[in-house]
């Protein structure tokens, strides 16, 4: 066989013409969509007159947990924004992303980060000021579920770090989330849903929500004025990651755009539009800028309390957990 | 839904209303309260007034529609991600939610007739016969990984027809890795369940039919231009091989073109190209690597010398190479196919070798005459038959000429003129009746007409009338 003869031909077959418009997918948590849709436009607009390339940037958004499992199970994600490190984390674990991937941009790869708060009804009728408000009999508390949504794991670590700082013991902790599980009526399987029953559906005292997610319902409810904020007096520091999902990137050819994407969001006006959508800004300059849309706060961080995010996760959320035991225990 | 609420409203104040009133004359002990005292402080007090009691309904009943709105919502998410199966016209499909994973159980029957009319001389048996029965297993892995298992019954025999995985990197490059056609004959390339004929013609003769190998292939310009190169074990004209016998491979190659597939006009169905083979052959007096041509009524023929003993059993002995230009229109209701397929051998039969040069060629039309139009994948009809209705599928006419020619060069040394013959030529016509798309009769009548195999003058015209009831799925 004449195998010089047929090179040519695979040249000519391999060297198909070059794409030339580049496409990302970016798989998010639930409540990023206003920002992403914002980012996106911004981004591309920058891109274009950066390296001339049209991008178009599509998004999905979830519970942050069920996002990750779905880019394990074959979501080809370009870039992922997910609610919690862990989640990142267990994509790495599948050989997705270098385990490193936290070192690759500033601040721990988390360009904005946020808290949780309360957000109830108008004129606060439960007076609803901080934690203890919430294991109250007789309140109804609206928070989605931790076994697939990162909010709802940020929440409820909130309320652990809460009782384990004022009440002194790991017991006593769990005694108090346990409490506070059985006045939860509903699990949404993500923080969107969680706001919507409450928002929406009027079910519920309080809706113990992401910062951005508490103050955009109430600037898109501003004008009935049915809902509020209310800032606990202790809670948790939210530091939502990203990073490029190198292997789907590398295999769309998207790496280059897809790290210019993520780093676009360490930018002035990255950290801008991150903070027009109620997420805290690394930026000083932003953040002091926006400073007085965000409550005063003490945050604790999870490394403090729970020793890092793979620790919490192995003791509360795992199967056969502190969640399961104290949930199911309380239906 | 307001209905729904308000009556939900009464069965559950009908519930809790009792239970309210024994609750005041019996309050519950308290839950022991947690350390320190001030969590178990309970400041709110169980609804007292009638509206307090309506608001507290109100919000059980809204967790019970927040909750089914959930569970559908699950439902709906779930459905997203469920493997699908349906079973269609076109056979039994598993597939993935994502379509990454597919699984297609398909099949075709074949029921033949074959009577000879007039056959004196060399008395054919008229017969029916199950032609092919094939059920097909199509899968595809991973998106772009498909495979094929074509087992065939036909006959009573039991033979692997296809068996073959093929990558999909794009439409301008695909691998394909096993049993399968070689890209050579045009007809031959045509499913079996999309003959225009109950039989190929005779061009088909000078063909390979399955052969293991390797193969890329791809389509360029949407279809315009189409490639296939792959190297095969070699088989011999018309034959399947599932082994080789030698360290020589075939290599075989097809291009073809459809200048005006992307187009609407009348020559949108329009192709032609050319395909070969080349290779080396070489066989021994017990295996001598040399075909046989059948007739029309799958008669053999034309064989060469063979005693087993090798000075009088002509063998292959080298080179081997076939040329086929091909070409079919399909336009309205009318199809052409025609094809020319030479086939060089080098063969030797004791201390004579020669390089024979056997020539074929066919020229088949049909017009659809009613319900639906022709293409190189069948008719498709329009219409079902339905008596009910009124409607009768799809009607085709069809005629055919074909011819196979011997090199000269092959008689008297290498075959014996006396029972092989020096050319056939072939007339056929008949009707299809396309019923619907998975059920169809063909009806033919051939005459097939020889120069030389007998041993004064030539063998006896071979007039055949076949019919077939084919059922595919």
């Amino acid at each position: 066989m004449r195998i010089r003869s047929l090179v040519p031909l695979l040249v000519l077959i391999l060297a198909a013409p070059a794409v030339a418009q580049v496409k990302l997918l970016n798989v998010s948590y639930d409540p990023t969509r206003e920002l992403y849709q914002d980012f996106n436009g911004a981004f591309a607009k920058y891109w274009k007159g950066k390296s001339g390339q049209a991008v178009t940037v599509q998004q999905s958004h979830g519970g942050s947990g069920k996002q990750a499992r779905s880019v394990i199970d074959g979501l080809e994600a370009d870039v992922v924004t997910l609610a919690l490190a862990y989640d990142v984390d267990a994509i790495a674990n599948s050989g997705l992303i270098p385990k490193n991937w936290q070192t690759r941009l500033p601040n721990n790869s988390s360009p904005y980060t946020s808290t949780i708060l309360f957000l109830v009804r108008k004129g606060n009728p439960k007076k609803i000021k901080d934690w203890d408000d919430l294991v109250r009999p007789g309140v109804a508390v609206i928070s989605p579920n931790p076994k697939t949504s990162g909010g709802a794991r940020w929440n409820y670590l909130a309320a652990w770090g809460y009782a384990l700082k004022k009440y002194g013991s790991e017991a006593t902790a769990k005694e108090f989330v346990s409490r506070l599980y059985k006045n939860v009526p509903i699990l949404d399987t993500g923080a969107r849903g969680a706001t919507v029953t409450f928002a929406e559906r009027g079910i519920g005292d309080v809706l113990i929500a992401w910062e951005n997610e508490a103050l955009l319902a109430v600037r898109e409810m501003g004008e009935k004025g049915e809902l509020q904020v209310v800032a606990p007096s202790v809670s948790i520091l939210a530091e939502p990651p990203v990073s490029v999902v190198d292997k789907v990137a590398n295999k769309h050819k998207t790496a280059a755009v897809a790290k210019a994407y993520l780093e676009y969001l360490y930018t002035p006006e990255g950290q801008e539009i991150a903070a027009k959508h109620y997420y805290r800004p690394r930026n000083e300059a932003v953040a002091a800028k926006y400073a007085k849309q965000f409550p005063q706060v003490t945050l604790f961080t999870i490394d403090q309390v729970f020793g890092g995010w793979t620790k919490a996760q192995k003791t509360h959320f795992d199967d056969g957990g502190v969640f399961d035991q104290i949930y199911g225990a309380g239906r | 839904m307001r209905h729904v609420r308000f009556w939900l409203s009464c069965v559950l104040l009908t519930a809790i209303l009792p239970a309210a009133a024994r609750a005041q004359e019996n309050p519950p002990p308290q839950p022991a309260p947690p350390e320190p005292a001030e969590v178990a402080q309970d400041q709110s007090q169980p609804p007292q007034t009638v509206d307090e009691k309506l608001e507290e309904l109100d919000q059980k009943i809204r967790v019970l529609d927040r909750k089914i709105e959930i569970d559908k919502e699950a439902a709906a998410e779930k459905a997203k991600t469920a493997a699908t199966s349906t079973i269609d016209k076109s056979g039994f499909t598993f597939k993935s939610a994502d379509g990454a994973y597919q699984l297609k159980i398909r099949g075709y029957v074949q029921f033949d007739s074959r009577f000879f009319l007039d056959d004196d001389q060399k008395p054919a048996i008229d017969t029916f016969t199950l032609r092919r029965v094939r059920p097909i297993f199509e899968g595809t892995l991973a998106k772009i990984f498909d495979f094929r298992i074509m087992p065939d019954f036909g006959g009573g025999t039991t033979v692997l027809q296809d068996a073959y995985m093929e990558a999909r990197f794009n439409p301008a490059f695909r691998v394909r890795a096993g049993k399968f056609k070689p890209p050579v004959g045009l007809e031959r390339l045509q499913s079996g369940t999309d003959l225009l004929f109950v039989e190929r013609a005779l061009p088909t003769n000078l063909v390979p039919n399955r052969d293991l190998g390797v193969q890329i292939s791809g389509d360029f310009a949407g279809g315009i231009t189409s490639y296939q190169v792959g190297v095969f074990n070699g088989v011999v004209d018309g034959g399947s091989g599932d082994g080789d016998t030698n360290d020589e491979k075939d290599v075989a190659a097809r291009l073809f073109f459809q200048p005006f597939v992307t187009g609407t006009g009348p020559l949108k169905n329009f192709g032609f190209g050319v395909a070969g083979s080349s290779g080396n052959q070489s066989g021994t007096a017990t295996a001598p690597g040399l075909p046989a041509y059948r007739s029309p009524g799958q008669q053999t023929v034309f064989s060469y010398r063979a005693d087993g003993t090798a000075p009088n059993t002509t063998i292959a002995d080298g080179r081997h190479v076939r040329i086929v230009p091909q070409a079919y229109l399909y336009s309205g209701p009318f199809g052409l196919l025609a094809e020319y397929a030479t086939s060089r051998q080098d063969v030797v039969r004791g201390a004579v070798s020669e390089t024979l040069d056997h020539r074929s060629w066919q020229v088949a039309a049909s017009w659809v005459i009613a319900g639906g139009e022709p293409t190189f994948r069948s008719v498709n009809p329009k219409t079902v038959f339905d008596l009910s209705a009124h409607t009768w599928g799809a009607f085709e006419l069809k005629v055919r000429w074909n011819r196979l020619d011997l090199d000269d060069s092959t008689f008297p040394v290498f075959a014996n003129p006396a029972s092989a013959i020096r050319s056939e030529q072939a007339l056929g016509a008949g009707l299809n009746w396309y019923l619907n798309r998975n059920v169809r009769l063909l009806f033919d009548y051939e005459r097939a007409k020889f120069d030389g195999g007998a041993a004064i003058g030539d063998r006896e015209d071979e007039k055949i009338f076949f019919s077939r009831f084919q059922i595919q799925y």
